[in-house]
């Protein structure tokens, strides 16, 4: 195979931050290569200096054989490259439409009219777009935004597709469309991809990928190479007592998370004959079922940085438990303290939220989730009072939101995605402020504010400027600022978009605790579909509607009766054996990287034969794994499923 | 309005003038405007003609000539010489190098021995309508002078006192700046214009600000009415601006131009505040309807022209057009140019202005309920 893109030792300052340190790697063409990590990671950067349009002081970039070192060599290989920049369709022109849109890209890259005409026919049917040629690109969903924007970069028939995070914010089945599209493409036309993504959970769709953190590479390889490379165990414990196991299990293993009715326990160090001895102890004679669950490149990546640096802190909400307890005891934990009614709200002609009921309990983390655009912010407006509904109802706390908002502000917590502090002010200040805003004062607020800074681990900070915390204590001042007068409900809009995965865990489990221990009613939206695991229950919105209603294992339980388990191959070929197999009547057969995947009752069986037609088409299966349907498979179901119902 | 409500207007505020002091830039400029700024609009905007650069052509180079030229004097104007002739003299006009040449021709003191009337030629660089005028007026009377010399040498009067005829002596009484000082009305003028600038653009941009930030929307959903909300920062730019004031006042205006504050000093805080007010609605609405604050600078221009343009700073209303007129009630500057200058250098008191004042604060609460209008309404979309 012939190299497409070489980078040796790749470092890019800006002023005194480093962007990227030392950064090495080699893509072979006609591979698809991720970039994975969080933000800040330094992936967009690597990407622009691969394209040809930042100078970087250190290091070799080759490209196609030429190296970049000089505005006249980044010319040269231009022509050969398609870039699509981050942000859902911020490189089109809204107020164009579809065909208007790929006309002018056309037109900048110089393709010839008759070549144009065929060419754009073929990708906008392979974008399922072709019957919305002449709608203005403004009024097309997140997922066609996506769509288009890829076929705009591809017009000129690039020999290297460099996509920076184009599946954030997009629903999972726009995600997984986009993402056959490409494959399709890359496929056919013998492209070669550079593809980032915050999405840990993407990693098995690349051929090849770096993991990277704050500017430095991780670890490198396949998906599957990465995950041999830091051997370890995942376990879930599905457990009706999940609280009183904890502290038990917080003492025996290094990872503990509570998912909704679940435990997720892991480890690297620890082997898993001792880590099975160690929950049998704990269990004892319980009811308790408990079984391996494949780990993922979240968990490795979170290893990873805990192994360098050791001093990740510990939350506890602890210390000032006695007082809490108190006033938790006193709400019934079936109390049910956001209610939502066949809420609509239209503007204009546009129906942006469509007949929404759901409640959420004391003590409970219900999901609101979506994509950018399916109406979930404009739910939590409505039931915060700031938006009046069009139609149904809503109680918070028991207030109507209708007649007593201000009752109803009291009451609530609330922390949007944007982190809203005062940035020119410092931690104190903001914790003074917001406390004094919910009616605190003299001894009452002093406490409050220490107990902020506690559960944000803060005490250090009190004095810095909000601006210059990193976003994951940013994010909990936030939280600390939404809590600080107690409230039993709490709104939380997107709280962990750009927070890295060690930040998003940490944030997570002072939720669980909240709602644990201060049994707080707690409302979250998110667009990362692994969070939803941490809900207790969940309602899926897809185009101002709840497609999905309820707790994610039922969901997923639901899913396996309908449709089997996952059966999911390592094959030497994959394109080849993804269309072998559908041409053989198996139907929705996906492809992850060098993986295929498909649904099955039966699996065992299932596998075999298909092995069997594999193997006397002569491709190899290296590795055959059967697992549970996740949340984003059921999502896909669920969505596709009101589709078909639509239509 | 409980102590509650009260605490919580206290500590936005607080929070609004922390923010402000932590902004380097905009406490400087805020410094600069109600000292520097106002400083050079007293000393240097100057309608005065001083030191006016002239040149001559002397061609009849007589002591009559000498004479003449010579009642052209410091600190008017500044004879900077003989020009040689008409084509330098046009290139120095040109060039602004000098304001006027004055051309004195061959036999001029002859002619006047003679009792053969004579002329003087002027050339004037009237670009400065201002400059223009007074220097014309200056050269005007100076000849009026020197004719009314040589009238009474030839009569044979040594002195006026001496001729037996009667004459008339204008007695001027000129009320409240008896030595035309234009560095009194401009500082002032300067110190108002300030004022409103920043009052308009100071509301619009810490609310704007909140806007881009999106902090505004964790605002609303606290337990804070809108008016709640915009009071604080009302507040907060009341007491950044009256302070501004007082800096201009007791730093630039009283002691570097010795302006004689003749009314009383709380009326005329008390009007400014009022003032404050209403410029701040102004600002509201301007936050309101802007994005970000690229959009707040545009209309904060659009809107701040009209205001000065129709409040009579620079030109009385009766000399505007009629249908304009009217449209002066409008303007919250004309109020307070009005009340301003009356209490300053008049000594007007309470009695004298309260009808302008309440105009003044009416005005004021319309733009501001209109604001707490639109900002609530803007959630809704």
């Amino acid at each position: 195979m012939q190299t497409a893109v070489e980078v040796k030792s790749f470092g890019k300052r800006f002023k005194k931050t480093i962007a990227v340190e030392d950064v090495s790697l080699t893509i072979q063409s006609g591979e698809i290569y991720g970039l994975i990590g969080p933000d800040g990671a330094g992936k967009s950067t690597l990407m622009q200096a691969v394209s040809g349009v930042l100078r970087f002081e250190k290091g070799e970039i080759t490209v196609f054989g030429e190296k970049i070192d000089s505005e006249a060599s980044a010319n040269r290989i231009k022509r050969q490259l398609g870039f699509m920049p981050q942000g859902l369709g911020l490189n089109l022109y809204p107020d164009l439409s579809i065909d208007e849109n790929i006309d002018f890209f056309a037109n900048l890259r110089g393709v010839a009219p008759e070549i144009l005409h065929t060419r754009k026919a073929k990708l906008l049917d392979v974008a399922g777009l072709s019957s919305f040629k002449n709608r203005a690109m403004k009024n097309l969903s997140g997922g066609m935004k996506q769509k288009l924007g890829l076929v705009c970069t591809l017009i000129h028939q690039p020999r290297l597709l460099i996509l920076d995070e184009p599946t954030t914010g997009v629903d999972p089945v726009s995600r997984r469309d986009f993402w056959e599209m490409l494959n399709q493409l890359v496929r056919e036309e013998g492209m070669t991809a550079l593809i980032s993504t915050a999405y840990m959970d993407e990693a098995s769709r690349f051929n090849r990928l770096s993991m990277m953190h704050q500017g430095k590479v991780l670890d490198q390889g396949t998906a599957d190479e990465i995950i041999r490379r830091t051997p370890g165990w995942l376990i879930e414990i599905e457990s009706a007592r999940s609280r009183e196991l904890l502290p038990a299990l917080n003492d025996a293993f290094e990872h503990v998370e509570e998912l909704g009715d679940m435990i997720r326990i892991g480890g690297f160090a620890l082997q898993s004959a001792e880590a099975e001895r160690r929950l049998g102890m704990i269990l004892q004679d319980g009811t308790e079922s408990w079984s391996y669950s494949p780990i993922g490149l979240e968990e490795i990546f979170i290893q990873k940085l805990d192994n360098r640096s050791q001093n990740t802190p510990q939350m506890r909400l602890t210390e000032n438990r006695s007082s809490h307890r108190k006033e938790a005891v006193s709400t019934d934990s079936q109390d049910t303290l956001i209610r939502a009614e066949d809420l609509v709200r239209r503007f204009d002609s546009f129906t942006a939220v469509d007949q929404v009921s759901f409640d959420v309990r004391a003590g409970e983390i219900f999901g609101l989730l979506g994509a950018n655009g399916a109406g979930k912010s404009t739910v939590i407006k409505m039931l915060t009072g700031i938006l009046p509904p069009s139609g149904g109802a809503g109680f918070v706390a028991g207030h109507n939101m209708a007649t007593s908002s201000m009752s109803i502000k009291e009451s609530i917590g609330y922390m949007s995605q944007a982190f809203s502090l005062y940035l020119d002010l410092t931690v104190s200040e903001n914790i003074d402020l917001f406390g004094r805003i919910y009616g605190l004062s003299g001894k009452r607020l002093k406490e409050r504010h220490q107990w902020v800074l506690q559960i944000g681990h803060l005490q250090k900070e009190c004095n810095t400027s909000a601006g210059s915390l990193p976003m994951g204590k940013r994010q909990r001042l936030a939280l600390g600022c939404a809590l600080i007068h107690q409230p039993k409900v709490l709104f939380l809009d997107e709280p962990t978009s750009g927070v890295d995965p060690i930040g998003r865990r940490e944030f997570w489990r002072i939720l669980v605790q909240l709602a644990g221990e201060l049994q707080v009613a707690i409302l979250v939206t998110t667009h990362y579909m692994l969070e939803a695991e941490h809900c207790n229950r969940l309602a899926l919105m897809q185009a101002g509607k709840v497609v999905a209603y309820d707790s994610p294992k039922n969901l997923k339980a639901t899913l396996k009766q309908q449709k089997g388990q996952v059966l999911s191959l390592k094959v030497s070929r994959p394109y080849q054996a993804q269309s072998i197999l559908e041409s053989n009547g198996y139907s929705e057969v996906a492809l992850y990287g060098s993986r295929v995947r498909l649904f099955s009752q039966e699996p065992e069986t299932v596998g075999k034969d298909v092995a069997a037609l594999l193997a006397d088409k002569g491709i190899e299966i290296t590795d055959v794994m059967i697992l549970q349907p996740s949340l984003e498979d059921v999502f896909i179901e669920k969505i596709e499923s009101s589709h078909s119902r639509e239509a | 309005m409980s102590i509650l409500w009260w605490r919580r207007i206290f500590a936005l505020t607080q929070k609004e003038l922390l923010q402000f002091s932590r902004d380097l830039i905009l406490v400087l400029a805020t410094l600069y405007f109600f000292t520097g700024e106002v400083f050079i609009g007293g000393k240097g905007v100057s309608f005065d003609l001083i030191n006016a650069p002239m040149g001559y052509m002397d061609h009849d180079q007589s002591l009559s000539s000498r004479e003449w030229l010579n009642k052209l004097r410091q600190p008017y104007f500044d004879m900077k010489g003989q020009v040689t002739d008409e084509k330098q003299a046009q290139y120095l006009l040109d060039e602004g190098l000098l304001l006027g040449v004055l051309d004195i021709p061959e036999n001029f003191e002859r002619n006047l021995l003679n009792g053969v009337s004579t002329s003087i030629g002027f050339q004037l660089d009237a670009s400065n309508v201002i400059l223009g005028n007074l220097a014309d007026s200056y050269v005007g009377l100076a000849n009026a002078h020197s004719n009314q010399e040589w009238m009474l040498s030839r009569l044979k009067v040594v002195s006026p006192d001496q001729m037996q005829v009667p004459a008339i002596e204008a007695r001027q009484i000129i009320l409240y700046n008896p030595d035309g000082k234009s560095s009194w009305f401009m500082s002032i003028s300067e110190m108002m214009t300030v004022l409103s600038m920043l009052s308009l653009f100071l509301t619009a941009a810490i609310l704007v600000k909140e806007k881009e930030r999106g902090t505004i929307e964790q605002l609303s959903i606290a337990p804070l009415t809108p008016f709640q909300i915009l009071l604080p920062k009302i507040l907060a730019v009341q007491m950044i601006l009256l302070s501004g004031i007082a800096m201009s006042l007791f730093l630039i205006v009283i002691p570097v131009f010795e302006v004689p504050f003749q009314g009383e000093y709380w009326l005329f805080f008390l009007v400014s505040a009022v003032y404050i007010y209403a410029m701040s609605g102004l600002g509201i609405f301007i936050a309101t309807i802007s994005k970000n604050l690229a959009q707040v600078m545009i209309v904060s221009i659009l809107l701040i022209m009209p205001i000065v343009l129709l409040s009579g700073a620079f030109t009385p209303p009766e000399a505007m057009p009629e249908w304009e007129q009217p449209l002066i009630q409008l303007s919250p500057l004309y109020y307070y140019i009005n009340m301003g200058f009356g209490i300053i250098l008049k000594g007007n008191d309470l009695s004298l202005i309260w009808q302008d004042l309440l105009s003044l604060f009416a005005i004021g609460s319309v733009l501001f309920l209109f604001g707490i209008w639109l900002f609530h309404r803007q959630f809704e979309r």
